[in-house]
């Protein structure tokens, strides 16, 4: 069954909703900043795309994010920027309406917060509200409470994998007549813990640009955001950016996995040392674009780059591969502006353990 | 839309009742359970809340204790199958495991000695993230189909049952292996005393002086399998998963809504694409937690949806095993249909009038082939799987 993108809400580094995100594309003007590490006990900061929340005002009385962290606002952000971007009132009853999330880390913020609690005040101390608020599914939670959203919520967790695989189950449910609507969102929190463990494994502070299609240089730049889809069935999709034709996962992707006709193949890569060369040889022959560098490397963002690939598919034409100046990759990588020749583009995201996601989107 | 049934042709678990299923189902239909002290970490709280540890069971260090249980409970369920390594590499295979803890990137030590700046050693951290359940079940057997960790609390594991029934049915997979696993742990004890619905005592699900649940872990898996596979190796059933609902209370983060609203419209998802009358259905394993607040929602539910079915919690046996809960009740809920016979709900004594019914109190049995299985969650998640008594067809 194929799937209709109807909306699209995303925050990230470049601001938050498509048009801020349309902006960057078009400009290549975001930059990553210092992010310092003051819970860490000793002087650290490091390089990142950090995502403002501030706008989640626009939709929500302050008073009622009180007990609501990071995480969780970014995807409440995230959630009515695509209901909003689908011309569907937030106020409307959401009986069957799904709500999908994938997040590679989860509310770390609210982790370490409550470890916090009682680590400096002892047991008996410990927070139930950041305890509560830890839960990998807090952030779908919010989202069906505040939406009114009464259908099935999933939260999936597996690093790098959790795009796509999450955003099978939203497939099946639309597919399965479970719902009429899905919320499919992607959500990364860059808390301190995170950052951390970054400088700790990375241990680069000063990398002044990604260079994703770059292979043997690490180039990777931590991110946070969050990318939601709004999606319906094709026969009840009205407008809307493209279709979603099939989201393949598994392990040890092969040779010729690529559908036919094939316009462009949005790579996931994103600096990160280890994967380049395993995109750079998946990619061989193909006509690539990479934007990660617009919001940084995370587990989240293939959903990202679906985003941008629907929003490719809805003008006819490509974007520029932030940071691609510097490429190495057997491929053609497309220049912006260019039309999209036929009607479809392929994102692809590499996981541990030899994983895979490949996303079939088409023009519809 | 009704589903077609799914063949289960394989299950296996560990908790504090047994190291595999035979030895976990007699200790239920014992009557036995020993719910203790923590051994494995201490805490500072006055008071020694009772939890359903392991015993006997020391994993590999590389890995979480988490993936332990659940490829414990794998290997048994893949065994139970008679599903051979040679075989399972020309087929398709997923993995979809619920869990709360087994991704989290939560690590004490590391966090203590970050927060005191003494550069915490990136081993602790290293390990969590080779330990996605899901991941490490597929790499250990080499499966190569879709692969998913599922997170939404309590319910994780009834949802990695029912979204593997929909890979099979969808034709994503041959066979999947589905289920869930979560250690018990210091963070988790802490999290829910601080919650305030702990029992200082072995928990009395749906008990008048019920105070709370008592912590427990667990890993649970059953295979799932598909007409054409289960065809070609001329495999009998154990039992098959007909219906699953889920949907959400959308009224609070840790609370359940009063009028149960979310757990209703799960039941009835689950008995509609089963196409289940509900007269039909022989028993409910109900999450039954022992909270004053689930177990007042739950049984006013069953009374409206399934007046008179007798019904019962396992997790005074094994305490709550939370992202294996769902899991775990579900292969009881099976295994039972299989015997003919249901367990006494243990730790109920006392009829709470406040409740629109009892659970069973002593062992019984019973003669119908379908039987439900529930778990509610942290979110407002509801989850039901709809069992049907195992056979040939």
């Amino acid at each position: 069954m194929q799937i209709a993108v109807q909306g699209i809400g995303v925050v990230g580094c470049f601001g938050a909703g498509v048009a801020k995100m349309r902006q960057a594309l078009l400009t290549g003007a975001v930059s990553p900043a210092a992010f310092d590490l003051p819970g860490c006990g000793t002087p650290l900061a490091i390089s990142a795309f950090r995502a403002d929340t501030s706008s989640l005002a626009d939709f929500v009385p302050l008073k009622a994010l009180r007990r609501i962290d990071n995480f969780s606002r970014l995807g409440l952000l995230g959630a009515y920027l695509a209901l909003q971007d689908a011309g569907v009132p937030a106020a409307e009853k959401q009986e069957r309406l799904g709500v999908v999330i994938a997040s590679g880390y989860g509310a770390t913020g609210s982790t370490f917060a409550f470890l916090d609690s009682f680590i400096n005040d002892g047991d008996i101390c410990a927070s139930p509200t950041y305890f509560a608020n830890s839960v990998h599914n807090s952030a779908a939670a919010y989202i069906s409470i505040m939406l009114g959203a009464t259908g099935p919520s999933s939260t999936v967790s597996q690093f790098h994998h959790s795009v796509p695989s999450a955003l099978q189950t939203a497939c099946l449910w639309l597919a399965e007549g479970r719902v009429d609507r899905v919320l499919f969102g992607a959500i990364e929190e860059l808390s301190e813990l995170i950052g951390y463990a970054w400088h700790r494994q990375r241990g680069r502070a000063d990398i002044p640009e990604m260079t994703p299609l770059l292979t043997g240089a690490e180039s990777a730049i931590p991110g946070e955001g969050a990318a939601f889809l709004l999606l319906t069935r094709r026969e009840e999709s009205q407008g809307g950016y493209c279709l979603l034709d099939r989201v393949i996962t598994g392990r040890h992707l092969k040779p010729g996995f690529l559908p036919s006709p094939l316009d462009l193949l949005v790579l996931g890569a994103d600096g990160r040392i280890e994967k380049g060369g395993d995109y750079a040889k998946l990619a061989k022959k193909a006509t690539v674009a990479c934007f990660t560098s617009l919001y940084g490397s995370m587990p989240g963002s293939p959903a990202f780059d679906i985003a941008i690939a629907a929003l490719m598919l809805k003008e006819g034409k490509t974007f520029d591969s932030p940071g691609s100046a510097v490429c190495d990759f057997p491929a053609t990588v497309a220049t912006g502006g260019e039309s999209l020749k036929g009607c479809c583009v392929s994102c692809l995201s590499l996981s541990d353990d030899d994983g895979f996601g490949l996303i079939n989107l088409s023009k519809g | 839309m009704t589903s077609a049934p799914v063949a289960i042709t394989g299950m296996g678990c560990i908790c504090a009742a047994g190291i595999n299923l035979n030895d976990t189902m007699a200790a239920l239909f014992s009557g036995c359970r020993a719910p203790a002290p923590p051994v494995s970490f201490t805490c500072s709280h006055l008071i020694n809340y009772p939890v359903f540890e392991v015993q006997g069971f020391t994993p590999p260090p590389d890995l979480l204790r988490t993936c332990s249980l659940g490829l414990h409970a794998a290997r048994e369920a893949l065994a139970d199958a008679g599903l051979d390594r040679e075989f399972l590499d020309s087929i398709r295979v997923g993995v979809s495991v619920g869990t709360t803890v087994g991704s989290a990137m939560s690590n004490e030590t590391f966090c203590r000695e970050l927060r005191f700046g003494q550069q915490p050693d990136m081993t602790m951290l290293e390990r969590i993230q080779r330990s996605n359940p899901a991941a490490v079940i597929a790499r250990e057997f080499g499966f190569n189909g879709p692969c998913q960790t599922i997170v939404n609390a309590c319910s994780s594991g009834t949802d990695a049952v029912g979204l593997a029934a929909s890979w099979i049915r969808s034709g994503i997979c041959d066979v999947a292996l589905a289920g869930g696993a979560d250690e018990l742990g210091r963070i988790t004890y802490i999290g829910f005393i601080a919650l305030q619905i702990t029992d200082d005592s072995p928990c009395k699900p749906f008990d008048l002086n019920r105070k709370g649940l008592n912590l427990g872990e667990a890993g649970a898996m059953m295979v799932l399998e598909s007409e054409q596979v289960r065809a070609m190796r001329n495999k009998r059933a154990r039992s098959f998963l007909l219906g699953y609902g889920s949907a959400c209370d959308a009224y609070h983060l840790t609370a359940p809504k009063p009028d149960g609203a979310g757990l209703k419209s799960a039941i009835a998802e689950a008995l509609a694409c089963s196409n289940t009358d509900p007269g039909a259905v022989a028993f409910v394993n109900a999450h039954g937690t022992g909270t004053p607040d689930n177990d007042r929602v739950e049984t006013q539910v069953l009374a409206e949806l399934l007046p008179g079915v007798p019904f019962l919690s396992t997790k005074g046996y094994t305490g709550h095993t939370l992202g294996a809960a769902g899991a775990i009740e579900a292969v009881f809920t099976a295994a039972c249909l299989e015997r003919g016979e249901i367990p006494a709900s243990i730790g109920f004594s006392t009829a709470d009038p406040a409740l629109r019914g009892n659970p069973l109190t002593r062992n019984t049995t019973f003669s119908g082939t379908i039987a439900l299985s529930e778990s509610l969650a942290f979110g407002g998640n509801n989850s039901v799987v709809i069992l049907g008594k195992g056979g040939v067809t």
